[in-house]
């Protein structure tokens, strides 16, 4: 009796255990975990996929292109080790990101961290209505297929869209499409970036991310000052 | 079934439910710290952490500690780096952590991005036998039930193990203990770490720290968001250094 009473009690326990697991994980959109490093810029992987185009080049409105003409270029986040944006830190030398999927979002964490730090793509609810704009934005996050659409708004100023000081406002949006490319093996990444008060039209480019084996390391900023 | 009951089951289940099926549990979330009145009636192992440290301090270290200059030598207070020692369970405030599982590992990362920075705890492989010093060292993982036991070495020297400035050194040793607590509604974690240094300590130390599930993801916290203040903080931290050089020069 006391053995059945123990029966019982793991069946008891598997069916909400097998409820607890949820829904099998969708087939259609792809397991994005793991470690991505942007390939060189004179890399062309097979079928001719290659990056394209640049942060430098912009169609600023004249306001902007001034404002980036006088930039005090000392005073770049990237040379305080603050964070400098994901429009420009996508387009990043050498960029090296992690990408851990969760339960209703998608965190990517930068190894350089202190440039990049991280961002949370929430695939289960759109912006919030009132958002107090920060360095990295509110990001949301859906799958047209295989492919991870993410859209960001809510960014302050304090960050450049290039190297050269090119200022963008507070009603920059960012539209981000990643996908995986060459069975898994890479990940190709494009964004387009609005920005109505410093851009006559949107910018963009397209970067490709080569999948890793290897492990992030610890990369602070300030050592390497 | 009470709330305490459905709570309780809730829990087992999720404790069940990974070892059933061969899986880590899945303890996704923001955790915070636990203080004061939230604790309820959950004592820490303890409390009073920075006394419990300086009494454990070799006389080499406790000099150190009493001639370091907590305006020069504080990296957090300039936003640098300085371990995770003093986050979260340390800080001035309570601290929390984003627990994220991959397939490989626990991502670990703590509000305090810019200082305490973002573990990996790599469960599939042991520590490399050669590691170059890190502020956050090498954390490797393992399962013994519903606790997840972690060890880190390969700590640089450079951090704090305490706000008050405790030193440690290269063979700074940590073993925490991570489970879900089975009667606090599924969603406190407890944490029970150990400290060794032979180096620093006459001997290790202990404390235990609880965290609630609070949230799904870290909201953001930019250390140098206001970049004058820190400019501030940082030619403070000069001026204090360059005084110091001036008084021991003949």
């Amino acid at each position: 009796m006391r053995g059945r009473a123990a029966l019982l009690s793991i069946v008891a326990a598997a069916i909400p255990c097998a409820l607890a697991q949820g829904p099998p994980a969708s087939t259609t959109t792809p397991n994005f975990a793991g470690v991505y490093r942007a390939i060189a810029s004179d890399t062309t992987l097979p079928g001719g996929l290659k990056n394209q185009g640049s942060p430098a080049a912009l169609a600023l409105r004249p306001s902007a292109a001034q404002e980036m003409k006088s930039a005090d270029l000392k005073q770049d986040p990237a040379k305080m080790c603050a964070p400098v944006g994901p429009f420009r830190m996508m387009a990043w030398k050498r960029n090296k990101i992690e990408l851990v999927p969760a339960d209703g979002m998608i965190v990517m964490v930068f190894e350089d961290l202190s440039h990049g730090v991280m961002r949370t793509i929430y695939l289960n609810r759109r912006h919030p209505e009132k958002f107090e704009a920060n360095w990295m934005g509110d990001s949301v996050g859906r799958w047209d297929g295989n492919t991870l659409v993410i859209d960001t708004v809510g960014f302050n100023d304090k960050t450049w869209l290039n190297d050269a000081g090119a200022p963008h406002s507070d009603a920059l949006h960012l539209v981000e499409r990643m996908r995986p490319v060459l069975d898994g093996k890479y990940l190709e990444y494009k964004v387009t970036a609005e920005d109505p008060k410093n851009l006559t039209k949107p910018a963009t480019y397209t970067r490709y991310y080569e999948k890793l084996k290897t492990e992030i390391q610890e990369n602070v900023c300030e050592d390497q000052e | 079934m009470k709330a305490a009951q459905s709570a309780t089951f809730a829990a087992v289940v999720v404790l069940l439910c990974g070892a059933a099926h061969g899986q880590p549990p899945d303890w996704t979330g923001r955790y915070t710290e636990l203080r004061g009145k939230s604790l309820g009636d959950l004592k820490q192992v303890n409390p009073n952490l920075g006394d419990v440290i300086t009494a454990h301090l070799q006389p080499w270290a406790r000099a150190k500690m009493e001639a370091t200059d907590g305006v020069a030598d504080d990296t957090g207070a300039i936003c640098e780096p300085d371990g995770f020692f003093r986050y979260p369970v340390n800080g001035q405030g309570p601290g929390s952590f984003l627990w994220l599982p991959a397939a490989d590992k626990i991502v670990l990362i703590y509000a305090q991005i810019n200082t305490a920075g973002v573990r990996r705890i790599y469960l599939n492989r042991k520590h490399p036998d050669h590691l170059l010093p890190t502020w956050n060292g090498d954390s490797i993982g393992h399962w013994e039930g519903g606790t997840l036991v972690v060890d880190t070495i390969g700590f640089n020297d450079k951090s704090w193990l305490h706000p008050a400035m405790q030193p440690h050194t290269e063979e700074t040793h940590l073993i925490e203990r991570f489970r879900l607590l089975p009667d606090a509604g599924g969603n406190v974690i407890e944490m029970a770490a150990t400290v060794e240094d032979r180096q620093a300590l006459t001997s290790a130390y202990t404390f235990t720290r609880y965290f609630r599930k609070s949230g799904e993801s870290l909201p953001e916290n930019i250390c140098n968001d206001d970049i004058e203040i820190w400019k501030d903080f940082k030619n403070k931290a000069l001026n204090r250094h360059l005084q110091s050089a001036r008084e021991v020069l003949p």
